[in-house]
């Protein structure tokens, strides 16, 4: 069913996403002019910026949901994301958490975990056949104590807390263990435990053989959690660098922190 | 009106007859004709009635009032001749034939009657049918005259039945009298004029004047004729394929106006509440319904402004709907707002309690509507292209409603309101708009639109309970290919489906116009799911 | 499009059980009280054994509709059509066996004034013949109308509206005489089916219990089915169709999958109803009776498969009942069960179960559903 199947082990500090003369826009509005944007295997990049400024736009480009207008996306340096459709980028190894916690509410928690894990072969039929597979039954446990759910796991999503469901959905991302993880404001409406719970969990999703992607407002969250930072306004990128760096930028103070 | 015909012929023509009587040109004339009728020479006596009869060309209906006096007198056996004099000798006592004035000093005892053959007495009756085309008052005449004019052409010229018809003023007789003017001109002896009549006939392109020259030609000989002939069919087929044109596009439009109005309600609704109301066919009905209860209760205690019940029922049908819809959204649908395939079954279910309620009620036969005389009508544009008064009226309420909501949803602040939570609803909330109130008003305002749809197809499709189930699924396919929200896109798609319709339908039935609907509107959500003129932005 | 969201995640097992009993139970009593002891007190007359049948297949319908309707989060508003399409192609086997092997010639060749049939009724004297066609007309129907919907992710009201119209338009071309099925009046006049006379004891004790055999089979398969990992996949398509593709699921082919599984299943119920009425006409195909087939399952609870049999065997019972002696009360009272249940009870008969029974973890689980669906 795919025409993209796993590739050789990526090396740490290679490119992962390669993002070249990006042009995106609605009708007569321009979201994104001209973006090129990397992110690396290995680190946690968190991209920041005022609402508007085309992030959620860039991952919507990147998972296949939005068609741009110009420019190149490739995973890997090699594939070429742009001609395929989102089931066929999620198994090239995109992963992505929505801002909206999105978890199956009648499913319970394990069964959302075990829907997550795409084994070989992954036709429907084999899917299906494979629910059973001893490595997902362990790698589900696994992840389950990852993420600190094994006491619920056979609860349906649907009562989980807010942050419950966050961590779910985190957990479900780590059973895809996709090269490319995109995380869409992950700490958004919770408690400061919860959010200190999130940062951990970040933190641990960072491998060698994976970027992460974080798109975020809260600044110290950031800082917290990314090894490289970039900043978009208008659809540009006008920083790029060290979080503390970014805060003495004098156009990110302009545009964003000096508001 | 009254008949001017009448009161000319009442007080002026005995005047005027007695002016004519002095004129010596008039007067020789007549001597003239007299002295033919009474020559006893069959050519002769033919010639005069032949002039007789076209007495009303240049004399007008004097002229022709007197040539009937002569020509009934000679039918009659009543002209008596003498030498240079003749008598009309009826019963009300002998009058000069030529002045129509009581005789001095003439006996009509010793004067003789000319001879009336069969020949001449059918010629005769031509003429005095020719004549009463003239004289008589009551259309009814006229029209028995032309249609005996018809049969027998003995007097009939071109010429005195062209005169005719330019003083006709009823339609029904002029229509007979056209006709007949044109064969007469088609069988001229001389080609030439057989040419003009052909040039002159195909100027009104009618198919009636089509078969008229495409007859004449079938017997024709002569071919400059002929070829005249041939060329003003092609010019009468261009014009008529014009008018059948617009005809269609005239019919396609007025059945797009009632679909626009329903679908355009039907739109408003969706795009705010992401809602289907399958009862809008219903409210269609209820439109309608209303409008049939105002001419009711005008007829009953205002008979004197029945013609205007369409008018003062714009008001009432909208109202009608929008009440029905405003307690369907309170008491239904704003339970429902977050389970759209749940409000379908439920406005089904107001369907069908609306349909049973109306067909236990009232009944399910059809209703009886008045035509008011301004939609009874119509107007001929070109070929036989009428544009009906009542496809107009349905037209006009449609433009009428689309130019009310433009300015309501632009301008007003309930149609600021609407737009806010059409866009997003949980922040128009939070800056203060009441949404529930919104979405109860633009419900209304959806279910009275489709209640304007139910007035305007009034008086051009039967009006029953069960009226609207047809409607729904052309409304909605409407709103799908206009795309949610898009005022121009529901014209257009209203426009395209409504003109299929019509097409399709006359060559391939009216299955193969929904079928043909259908299969569009599936092709068409393949290759734009949002719709023809969704407005653009992030989803 | 937010597609509404459903409490009964898959049956309480109780409720499935008794259901499956019940039918259990029915299969094997309606060969005996319905044959030899027929005439005694407990017998039960062919007459309410083809009411019995009747049902069956209407449940078996709301089983079709519920499949996807619940589990998949689709809502087809043109079942009828499926279900019209089984009609017909058993109506044509009875009537073609009837002309091939009786010498009766079937009204539609008078009425047409037809010496033969026309050609796509070859063959239709074959029963396996007809039998395959039941499974393979609908559900090559279904796919192409799947695939084009699906492919282009056309879903909730847009959807069942489509399905509706598609329903309609059938509608219109059966309506009309020179497509050769009857046209206005349908077919009717059947003879025999399986070399049994039409409309005797037998026959009609048969055919009822092939409906409840039918019906039991599918609810159990489908049960089955529905705990496996494909309900699971369904009730994640239903729950967030775009998280799932996200996650590298093509959602196309097992949305195909259920609904192509539907329209057969809603065939098959098609063809077991019509030798029981022994009438076929376009009226199957007007939206009332596609809607009718959602109310069933609205009213049962989606998502429940037993909840569907319940729904569609009390509103159909209800409706034998009353159109006996008030036909034009059932229009309102059909209505006044709709408005009831997507009003009061939007998970239909469930939610008066769950207070009676006040179980806490249904309790929990309604109420985590009863927030509104993204």
């Amino acid at each position: 069913m795919t025409a993209v199947t796993d590739q050789k082990n990526p090396t740490p500090g290679a490119q992962a996403i390669q993002i070249d003369g990006l042009r995106v826009s609605f009708g007569d509005f321009v979201a994104i002019p001209h973006l090129t944007f990397i992110a690396r295997y290995g680190e946690v990049h968190g991209v920041i910026g005022p609402n508007g400024a085309g992030k959620t736009t860039m991952m919507d480009v990147i998972t296949g949901k939005t068609k741009p207008k110009k420019g190149t996306v490739r995973l890997d340096g090699s594939i070429d994301l742009l001609g395929l459709d989102e089931p066929t980028i999620a198994l090239a190894g995109v992963g992505r958490k929505f801002q909206k916690p999105s978890v199956f509410e009648a499913l319970s928690v394990r069964e959302n975990l075990e829907i997550a894990l795409r084994l070989k072969p992954r036709s429907i039929l084999a899917e299906l056949r494979n629910w059973s597979d001893r490595r997902r039954v362990a790698r589900v446990g696994e992840v389950l104590n990852e993420i600190g759910l094994s006491a619920q796991a056979d609860l349906s999503a649907g009562v989980l807390a807010h942050g419950q469901k966050q961590w779910l959905e985190i957990g479900m991302l780590l059973m895809q263990r996709p090269k490319l993880l995109m995380l869409d404001e992950p700490v958004a409406g919770m408690t400061d435990e919860e959010t200190s719970h999130t940062a951990d969990l970040v933190r641990r999703l960072r491998s060698p053989e994976r970027a992460v992607l974080v798109i975020e407002h809260d600044m110290a969250f950031v800082e917290e959690i990314a090894d490289r930072v970039t900043v978009l306004h208008e659809g540009n990128p006008i920083f790029e660098g060290r979080m503390e760096d970014a805060r003495q930028d004098a156009q990110v103070r302009a545009v964003y922190l000096g508001r | 009106m009254l008949p001017i015909r009448q009161f000319f012929a009442r007080f002026f023509i005995p005047l005027v007859l007695v002016i004519a009587a002095s004129l010596p040109a008039n007067s020789q004339d007549r001597t003239a004709i007299l002295a033919e009728i009474c020559s006893g020479d069959f050519a002769a006596q033919q010639s005069a009635l032949g002039q007789l009869a076209s007495a009303g060309v240049e004399h007008g209906e004097a002229g022709a009032n007197w040539a009937r006096a002569i020509v009934d007198a000679f039918e009659g056996r009543d002209l008596r001749c003498g030498d240079g004099i003749a008598v009309i000798d009826g019963n009300a006592g002998p009058i000069m034939a030529e002045t129509l004035e009581p005789t001095i000093g003439v006996d009509p005892e010793g004067l003789d009657a000319p001879s009336v053959n069969l020949r001449l007495r059918a010629v005769a009756s031509s003429a005095n049918a020719v004549l009463r085309l003239y004289t008589e008052a009551e259309a009814a005449e006229r029209l028995s005259a032309a249609s005996y004019i018809d049969r027998r052409r003995e007097a009939a010229t071109a010429t005195n039945i062209g005169a005719a018809l330019e003083l006709e003023t009823d339609p029904d007789v002029r229509a007979v009298l056209t006709t007949l003017r044109a064969s007469l001109l088609l069988s001229d002896a001389d080609p030439t004029n057989r040419i003009g009549a052909i040039e002159a006939i195909a100027e009104d392109a009618t198919l009636r004047n089509r078969t008229t020259i495409a007859e004449a030609i079938k017997s024709e000989t002569d071919a400059a004729v002929i070829a005249s002939g041939e060329t003003a069919l092609a010019s009468i087929d261009r014009t008529l394929a014009i008018g059948q044109v617009l005809a269609t596009l005239y019919a396609g439009a007025s059945y797009a106006s009632v679909l626009f109005l329903a679908a355009l309600g039907l739109a408003i609704i969706f795009g705010l509440m992401g809602v289907i109301n399958l009862a809008q066919g219903e409210l269609i009905m209820v439109g309608a319904y209303a409008a049939w209860f105002t001419q009711e209760a005008i007829r009953y205690a205002l008979p004197g402004l029945l013609d205007y019940y369409l008018i003062i029922a714009i008001p009432v049908s909208f109202l009608a709907a929008a009440l029905v819809g405003l307690i369907m959204e309170v008491l239904v649908i704003r339970r429902l707002y977050d389970r759209p395939l749940m409000t379908l079954l439920a406005t089904w279910a107001i369907s069908i309690l609306l349909i049973n309620t109306v067909r236990v009620t009232i009944g399910s036969q059809n209703l009886e509507f008045h035509q008011p005389g301004y939609v009874a009508g119509g107007f001929p544009i070109i070929g036989d292209f009428i544009m009906t008064s009542n496809r107009l009226f349905a037209i006009a309420i449609a433009v009428l409603a689309f130019i009310a909501v433009v300015v309501l949803l632009r301008k007003s602040l309930f149609g600021m309101n609407v737009r806010a939570v059409t866009q997003n609803r949980s922040m128009a909330g939070a800056v203060g708009i009441d949404t529930r109130r919104t979405d109860m008003m633009a419900f209304a305002l959806g279910s009275g639109l489709a209640g304007l749809a139910g007035l305007a197809l009034s008086p051009l499709y039967n009006v029953n309970p069960g009226m609207g189930t047809g409607f729904i699924v052309d409304s909605f396919m409407v709103v799908v290919l206009g795309g949610v929200g898009s005022l121009i896109g529901a014209i257009i798609a209203a426009l395209g489906i409504g003109q299929i319709n019509v097409i399709i339908e006359p060559i391939y039935g009216a299955v193969a116009a929904k079928v043909f609907v259908l299969l569009m509107v599936i092709v068409f959500i393949q290759w734009r799911p949002e719709g023809l003129f969704a407005p653009k932005g992030r989803r | 499009m937010a597609n509404d969201q459903t409490a009964a995640r898959v049956d309480s097992p109780l409720l499935f059980r008794i259901v499956a009993g019940t039918l259990f139970l029915l299969l094997i009593s309606l060969p005996v009280l319905g044959g030899p002891l027929s005439g005694s007190s407990a017998g039960i007359s062919p007459y309410l054994a083809n009411i019995i049948g009747q049902i069956a297949t209407f449940a078996l319908l709301a089983l079709a509709l519920d499949l996807i309707w619940g589990f998949a989060g689709i809502l087809s508003l043109g079942h009828g059509l499926f279900f019209a399409m089984g009609g017909y192609l058993i109506a044509m086997h009875m009537l073609k066996s009837g002309y091939v092997y009786g010498g009766v010639t079937p009204d539609i060749m008078t009425f047409m004034g037809w010496n033969e049939l026309p050609s796509y009724w070859v063959l239709f004297e074959s029963f396996p013949y007809a039998m395959l066609l039941i499974l393979v007309v609908p559900g090559l129907v279904a796919f192409l109308y799947g695939y084009v919907s699906f492919r282009s992710r056309v879903s909730g009201v847009y959807f069942a509206i489509i399905t509706q119209a598609l329903t309609y338009v059938a509608m219109l071309l059966m309506f009309r005489n020179d497509t050769g099925f009857g046209g206005n009046n349908g077919m009717t006049g059947f003879t025999t089916l399986l070399g049994n006379d039409i409309g005797s004891s037998n026959l009609v004790i048969g055919l009822a219990t092939t409906s409840v055999l039918v019906l039991l089979v599918a609810f159990l398969t489908c049960g089955a089915l529905m705990r496996s990992p494909f309900g699971r996949l369904l009730i994640a398509i239903r729950d967030d169709e775009a998280r799932l593709r996200f996650m590298g699921y093509d959602t196309l082919w097992p949305k195909l999958a259920v609904w192509c599984l539907s329209g057969v299943l809603a065939a098959i119920a098609g063809a077991l109803y019509v030798p029981q009425v022994g009438i076929i006409n376009p009226r199957l195909l007007s939206a009332e009776v596609s809607i009718e087939i959602a109310v069933w399952v609205a009213l049962g609870g989606r998502g429940a498969l037993s909840g569907a049999v319940i729904g569609a065997a009390i509103i159909s019972a209800l409706k034998f009942w009353l159109t006996g002696f008030v036909p034009e009360l059932w229009p309102f009272i059909l209505a006044g069960v709709v408005l009831l249940v997507v009003t009061l009870l939007p998970n239909g008969l469930l939610d008066l179960k769950l207070a009676m029974l006040r179980r806490p973890s249904r309790a929990k689980t309604r109420k985590a559903s009863a927030r509104p669906a993204a």
